[in-house]
């Protein structure tokens, strides 16, 4: 915030040709975003089969190019089902699962992080605390810890996901909205009468609802990742149902006979998790470069 | 800085409560264990016989109670799996952890922070381009992909090292540097920023122009300052080690915390996991607390800031 440096006021040839190469990496995984938003929305249509429909005749049949048919373009899994069927459900269920996730942990987040700003004293030290022990433990141990005992609903595990990384959000918004309790615009507002939810939804939000967004999209790949790890241990999302790690989790039984089975899945979480970091990165140095 | 480390024990305390309170409530609220271990099968006498031995008959509060008097004597009761006291069985799988985290965290330093300090001192070179490139995907491809892919390549196709289990040096290979590259990726990736931060500021440019030369400037002003950057996020790194080998562990079949937390979410074993939430948490803390008594050491700004809020 505070450099501006020589070569960004006077690009040399060879930034210049970065920059380029930059916005081709950011124009592919947009790209690559927008179809895998396409797949989870058509994801019944885009399957062949039922993603629960057993082929037994045709267990673990190898993709097309490695001597399969047309009949499982991407192979078959131990049970015959159809991996190309699986993997846009999975494709589905997992963004379904981070999008709901990351709504949670940015509502909870941004509304304790305006408390924190609003109230101060004792209820901003409490969220602090809370803040404090959120980061302080690793959250996927206690995700298992919590899975263990409340046995392991959809409901209740998109909830949970949800909890990792309201404390960024809570971090970011309580910082913003307190130094914009001392901008002359909120100032001028509560003088006029604005009760206290009228100026940070309809003042202060839509002033930080840019640094937000970088954050929410900052976060999501770590979304992600949690999900995906905790369906990979056989902890997350449960069979009938599959997700991305979850297919990775299953087929490694099959890693030497049948590699299609998790190849996929595996190439899809790394893509989407990397172009979103891109898009993410880009964003930030867009928008607010103090965000980390 | 007495009082410096006085506010940072009592905090470790008081992380050190939240923790156990959490585990408690967690375990014992969530649902009735009794129903969840037995089947629903089991005669109702003997329910009521395995509550009364586990004490589950009692009050909240009092169940409450005697928890925490029983963990402040060290007796975090029994595994529920095999009956030997919890304590002995997480006990026994710490330094088989430990194997492979400590080496992991190694790598990460080693690997992570020239590489961070080198792509800065680069800026926007051939070479910084490609050590951030890398950075980027090692902390986006998930550890258990990383470690899939290490097996299929280094254990199958070619059979160099084992693909899972514990034994010789040759079964520490891959799941060490599965664990130790993600970790690096991210501090290559914080060093970078750190370090640039600290390049921009004017004490920099006051000893350029007085005629310090580069290397002394890097070395003199630079680093350290950066160093107490890399430092805070330390301690958030061993967390991301922690859950990392809870993964790691599982694809690799290391019989160690990891594979052990997962074996017992499964079996729904109370005493073990909390034992385990304890032991990670006594971990998280002090390993926060050392970090934040080095930064009174590296740096005397910080020493008398009251509670030390980043």
């Amino acid at each position: 915030m505070s450099s501006i440096s020589a070569e960004k006021v006077l690009p040399s040839s060879r930034t210049h040709r970065l920059w380029w190469w930059r916005d081709r990496a950011i124009g592919i995984a947009v790209a690559w975003l927008g179809l895998m938003l396409l797949v989870a929305i058509f994801a019944d249509r885009l399957a062949p089969y039922d993603y629960a429909a057993l082929d037994l005749h045709h267990r673990l049949a190898a993709p097309l190019g490695l001597g399969g048919t047309i009949a499982h373009p991407f192979g078959s899994d131990e049970l015959g089902r159809d991996v190309l069927s699986r993997l846009a459900i999975s494709i589905r269920i997992s963004l379904l699962i981070a999008f709901g996730a990351t709504l949670i942990g940015a509502v909870l987040g941004i509304t304790l992080g305006i408390l924190a700003a609003h109230f101060r004293g004792w209820v901003e030290q409490i969220i602090l605390g809370c803040i404090d022990f959120q980061a302080s433990m690793p959250f996927l141990v206690l995700a298992l810890a919590v899975l263990a005992f409340f046995g392991n609903s959809l409901l209740l595990f998109v909830g949970l996901i949800g909890l990792h990384g309201w404390e960024r959000y809570a971090r970011v918004t309580r910082a913003l909205a307190m130094s914009a309790n001392e901008h002359a615009y909120v100032i001028a507002v509560r003088q006029l009468g604005a009760r206290p939810w009228r100026v940070y939804l309809r003042h202060i939000m839509p002033n930080i609802a840019s640094t937000l967004i970088v954050t929410m999209t900052l976060a999501f790949p770590d979304i992600i990742l949690l999900e995906s790890g905790l369906s990979f241990l056989g902890l997350g999302v449960q069979p009938p149902l599959t997700s991305l790690g979850n297919m990775v989790g299953y087929g490694r039984d099959y890693l030497t006979r049948a590699p299609w089975i998790l190849v996929l899945p595996s190439l899809v979480i790394s893509l989407t998790t990397l172009s979103i970091s891109l898009v993410g990165d880009w964003l930030r140095d867009r928008i607010d470069k103090t965000l980390s | 800085m007495v009082r410096f480390i006085a506010v940072r024990l009592a905090r470790a305390l008081l992380t050190i409560a939240v923790v156990v309170t959490f585990a408690f409530v967690v375990l014992r609220v969530s649902g009735d264990p009794a129903r969840a271990l037995l089947s629903p099968e089991t005669p109702a006498e003997a329910v009521e016989a395995f509550r009364k031995a586990w004490g589950l008959d009692a009050p909240l509060w009092v169940q409450y109670a005697r928890y925490l008097f029983a963990v402040v004597h060290g007796d975090l009761g029994q595994s529920m799996r095999d009956g030997r006291s919890a304590i002995a069985v997480v006990a026994e799988r710490i330094p088989v952890t430990l194997m492979l985290t400590a080496p992991a965290l190694i790598l990460n330093l080693l690997i992570g922070i020239p590489a961070g300090i080198y792509a800065a001192l680069k800026r926007d070179s051939i070479a910084d381009r490609l050590v951030m490139m890398v950075a980027v995907v090692g902390f986006t491809v998930p550890s258990f992909v990383l470690g899939l892919v290490f097996v299929l390549a280094f254990a199958v196709e070619l059979p160099w090292f084992p693909s899972g289990g514990a034994g010789g040096w040759q079964h520490l290979v891959l799941p060490v540097i599965t664990l130790g590259l993600g970790g690096a990726a991210v501090l290559a990736r914080f060093s970078r920023s750190a370090m640039l931060e600290v390049l921009g500021q004017p004490y920099i440019r006051a000893a350029s122009a007085k005629g310090v030369p580069w290397p002394r400037v890097v070395t003199g002003h630079a680093l350290p300052n950066a160093a107490i950057a890399v430092l805070t996020i330390v301690g958030f790194m061993v967390g991301n080690l922690i859950a990392g080998t809870v993964l790691v562990e599982s694809v690799f079949s290391w019989p160690g915390i990891g594979s052990l937390l997962v074996v017992s979410v499964v079996s729904r074993d109370l005493a073990v996991i909390q034992c385990i939430m304890l032991v990670v948490a006594a971990a998280m803390i002090t390993t926060n607390v050392t970090i934040d008594l080095l930064y009174g050491m590296l740096d005397p700004r910080l020493r008398d800031l009251r509670s030390g809020r980043r």
